[in-house]
């Protein structure tokens, strides 16, 4: 009896376990395992702003809009939109026969539930809601149409409804489940569905065998939260983990050495460059401030210090921002010109100059000390002051505390190059300390409303010239998104804002 | 045979003398004159010869920086920074400290109490936390890094010396000085102070390689000095990240630290064998 039931019991053991192989052999094979500097400890779209967040989420959730790694919109779960009624009604047609993980429909009723949510007293709780201010509200016209109507027209919400805030939550299982329970399994209706979660060690992911576009050639996908960047390197070298995001320039050898691995980069959204004290000092004389823009070689720093992974840039935004000008070229290195300039300008050999950086930021930190050193050589003195970041971005910037020069880096995921210019230049605003031009601001202010998409991009262009050519800052450089990524990875298409998807990737065996 | 003994001892006393102030003496000399010894090589940046590795060119024989900068002359002008953030906070820490322990100890009672009440909030006060108070109140520059690095550190010495006084002040050679009526300056002076000895010179040595380490975490607060001028700390926490690729960027000031606490060990040493009272008789 004893010797039956245990024969019995291994041969159902088996039959499970070939079953078992038998089900993971039809699917898609194999583990990717992803790094992720922070664990944004709730799911929820609309709790965080945190870009970890985003590279995680843009995998679990759709937008109505899709943004492909080019920076070009593509229809996501709305298959077509028009816009309507001079820019403040936007028409969606959403996709059919999508359904949320759990099995809930996508339909009208998703759409307008999310951002009634997004908009209303929940979404006041987080940081997303002052993104999507704009949206007035969504009508629900039929089952798979929408209208969304808007305060004032918005040229940015198509880009912004691809990310973030707007990602589509499934109704009924929030209202079941209740907010914090949504907060830590999150369901949407993108290409990998969750599985678990353990706050600050990982989360993973299964592959979504419903999913609208691409299904995943990966059965499993894990992030796992791992802050300090060398020890995420070691894991990749190890063959613990496939991709490791926002590589730093001091490591890249490392990993360039290693002969399981790539070095993958794209350009990013991220600009670094140092702004004019333009109110006091000499600084306030454009052509001084010319003139130390041309005492730096930026494109050496570019080629030296952060191994050709970054772009010279004219104004402050990438080669992928709305508004970029491929014409504007950024003032040459000409260090004798800059003498002439200082010369007439009376600066006298020797003079100091302050630059304020944000302390503990090591690659931007090398990058200074050699301004300083090139500044030098046109007989000015730099003296580079770090501060602590929180007072440095809220009380010496913002109060124009500042030296004569002083970091501006700047980021965001729209790539529109009124979010830079408009938060950096125009009277009032928080990172525009010093600068009081009526005309910039009437520039800046002309552009916004407006739904003629060509005349509004030749606005912003003309915006960054006349930036340019009063020298308000010395842009220094656009970084590029650099990846470490395991070889026996194929499919990898790096993407500029950590927003990758994943389902294209898969493993070679 | 107890005469071989002594013999040995002072024969080790005086290695440990000149090993330490040799050392001491050359790296602090040699950091004084560094813009003698290496006139254009501190601070020269050449971007194009970055992280070159040791020992491959004449003009940087220990390697050159993620700016091209000579590491060599960087750890020996570094010095002047370090050794003067370490060894002043570190004196100045243990004046106030072991005077305010002695002091305690000594005459316990509401003295006593009120000192240690106040040596408890201030142990109670987290480093970082204090750090970004006095950079929130006085600004960040040379001066107030020493002054913090002093505030947050003279507790240590007040709790030990503290301690120590308190089991000696009631042995029987400092009963004697009372009782034949020797005044209280006296008793602590040339009775207490150098059984001390002892004791805070290890604290002391151990303090200034943590407080040349602690400038350099100060500068991520936004409290040390212009990142331009070398210091070993900032230069450690500079080749942090190049470790795995460039390991003589950190691996040389972080000698440098080591052989300085090294020179002070054995100073130390000698320095207490010296002083304590104890030393000579109890061998």
């Amino acid at each position: 009896m004893n010797k039956f039931l245990k024969t019995t019991a291994a041969v159902a053991v088996m039959a499970i376990a070939s079953m078992g192989m038998a089900t993971s052999q039809s699917m898609a094979e194999g583990k990717l395992s992803v790094s992720v500097a922070l664990d944004p400890g709730s799911w929820d779209p609309i709790d965080t702003f945190l870009v970890a967040w985003g590279a995680v989420g843009s995998n679990i959730f759709d937008g109505l809009t899709e943004r492909d790694t080019n920076a070009k919109l593509h229809p996501g779960l709305a298959t077509s939109w028009e816009v309507l009624d001079e820019g403040v009604r936007i028409r969606f047609k959403l996709r059919e026969g999508v359904k949320f993980h759990n099995g809930e429909p996508f339909n009208a009723e998703a759409v307008k539930f999310t951002f009634d949510r997004l908009l209303g007293e929940i979404g006041a709780k987080g940081p997303q809601r002052a993104n999507y201010t704009s949206v007035e509200s969504v009508e629900i016209i039929d089952d798979y149409t929408v209208d969304f109507h808007l305060t004032q027209p918005d040229p940015v919400l198509l880009t912004k409804l691809a990310g973030y805030g707007a990602m589509i939550v499934p109704p009924k299982y929030i209202t079941e489940k209740g907010e914090d329970y949504f907060n830590t399994h999150p369901v949407g209706t993108g290409p990998f569905s969750f599985v678990s979660y353990e706050p600050k060690v990982d989360l993973e992911l299964k592959a979504n065998p419903d999913y609208w576009g691409d299904v995943a050639k990966v059965s499993e996908l894990e992030y796992r939260f791992i802050s300090e960047l060398t020890t995420a390197v070691a894991e990749l070298q190890a063959g613990r983990l496939d991709i490791v995001e926002d590589l730093p320039i001091s490591m890249l050898s490392v990993v360039k050495d290693d002969a399981k691995l790539d070095v993958v980069s794209t350009a990013g959204p991220t600009v670094y460059g140092l702004r004019f004290n333009t109110r006091d000092g000499i600084t306030a004389n454009k052509d001084v401030r010319k003139a130390i823009v041309m005492a730096v070689d930026r494109s050496t720093i570019i080629k030296s210090l952060l191994a050709g992974e970054a772009e010279e840039i004219a104004s402050f935004q990438s080669s992928l921002s709305f508004g970029y000008d491929p014409e504007l070229k950024p003032l040459p290195y000409n260090p004798e010109e800059a003498k002439k300039l200082l010369k007439a300008a009376g600066v006298a050999p020797g003079t100091e100059i302050q630059i304020d950086i944000r302390a503990g930021k090591p690659t931007f930190n090398e990058v200074v000390q050699a301004v300083g050193a090139y500044l030098q050589t046109v007989g000015l003195k730099a003296v580079i002051k770090p501060y602590e970041n929180s007072v440095f971005l809220n009380d010496i910037v913002p109060q124009g505390k500042t030296g004569a020069l002083f970091q501006q880096s700047w980021g965001g995921w729209t790539l529109d190059y009124d979010n830079t210019a408009y938060l950096l230049y125009h009277t009032g605003q928080k990172w525009n300390p010093y600068g009081t031009d009526a005309k910039l601001d009437a520039m800046l202010e002309e552009q916004r409303p407006m739904t003629d998409v060509a005349k509004r991009e030749e606005l912003l262009k003309n915006i960054a010239a006349y930036v340019a050519d009063e020298a308000l800052e010395m842009p220094l450089y656009g970084l590029k998104a650099i990846y470490g990524v395991n070889k026996r990875l194929e499919g990898f298409v790096p993407a500029p804002d950590n927003r990758v998807k994943l389902n294209t990737v898969s493993i070679k065996q | 045979m107890a005469e071989s003994m002594k013999k040995k001892r002072s024969f080790d006393l005086s290695m440990e003398l000149i090993v330490g102030a040799t050392l001491l003496i050359v790296i602090l000399l040699s950091a004084l004159f560094a813009h003698q010894l290496f006139p254009d090589g501190v601070d020269k940046i050449d971007l194009l010869s970055r992280l070159t590795p040791p020992f491959a060119k004449p003009e940087h024989p220990l390697g050159s920086d993620p700016l091209g900068r000579d590491v060599l002359a960087r750890v020996v002008a570094g010095g002047r920074i370090s050794l003067l953030i370490g060894v002043t906070s570190v004196i100045g820490a243990v004046t106030l400290g072991v005077t305010i322990g002695l002091i305690a100890g000594f005459y316990r009672g509401i003295t006593d109490m009120l000192m240690m009440r106040f040596v408890d909030i201030q142990l109670a006060l987290p480093f970082i936390l204090l750090a970004i108070t006095f950079i929130a109140i006085l600004g960040g520059s040379l001066i107030n890094t020493i002054i913090l690095l002093i505030v947050s550190q003279w507790v240590q010495y007040a709790r030990l010396v503290r301690g120590q006084v308190l089991a000696l002040r009631d042995r029987e050679f400092i009963l004697a000085a009372r009782a034949i009526g020797v005044k209280d300056w006296r008793i602590i002076v040339q009775h207490l102070l150098p059984n001390l000895t002892g004791p805070v010179i290890v604290l002391m040595t151990l303090n200034v390689a943590n407080n040349i380490l602690l400038e350099s975490s100060l500068t991520f607060l936004g409290m040390g000095v212009d990142p331009t001028i070398p210091t070993w700390g900032g230069m450690l926490a500079e080749g942090r990240s190049y470790l795995q690729t460039a390991w003589w960027v950190s691996v040389f000031p972080g000698l440098a630290i080591m052989l300085t606490v090294l020179g002070l060990n054995l100073l130390g040493d000698w320095m207490r064998d010296q002083l304590d009272p104890t030393g000579k008789t109890s061998l």
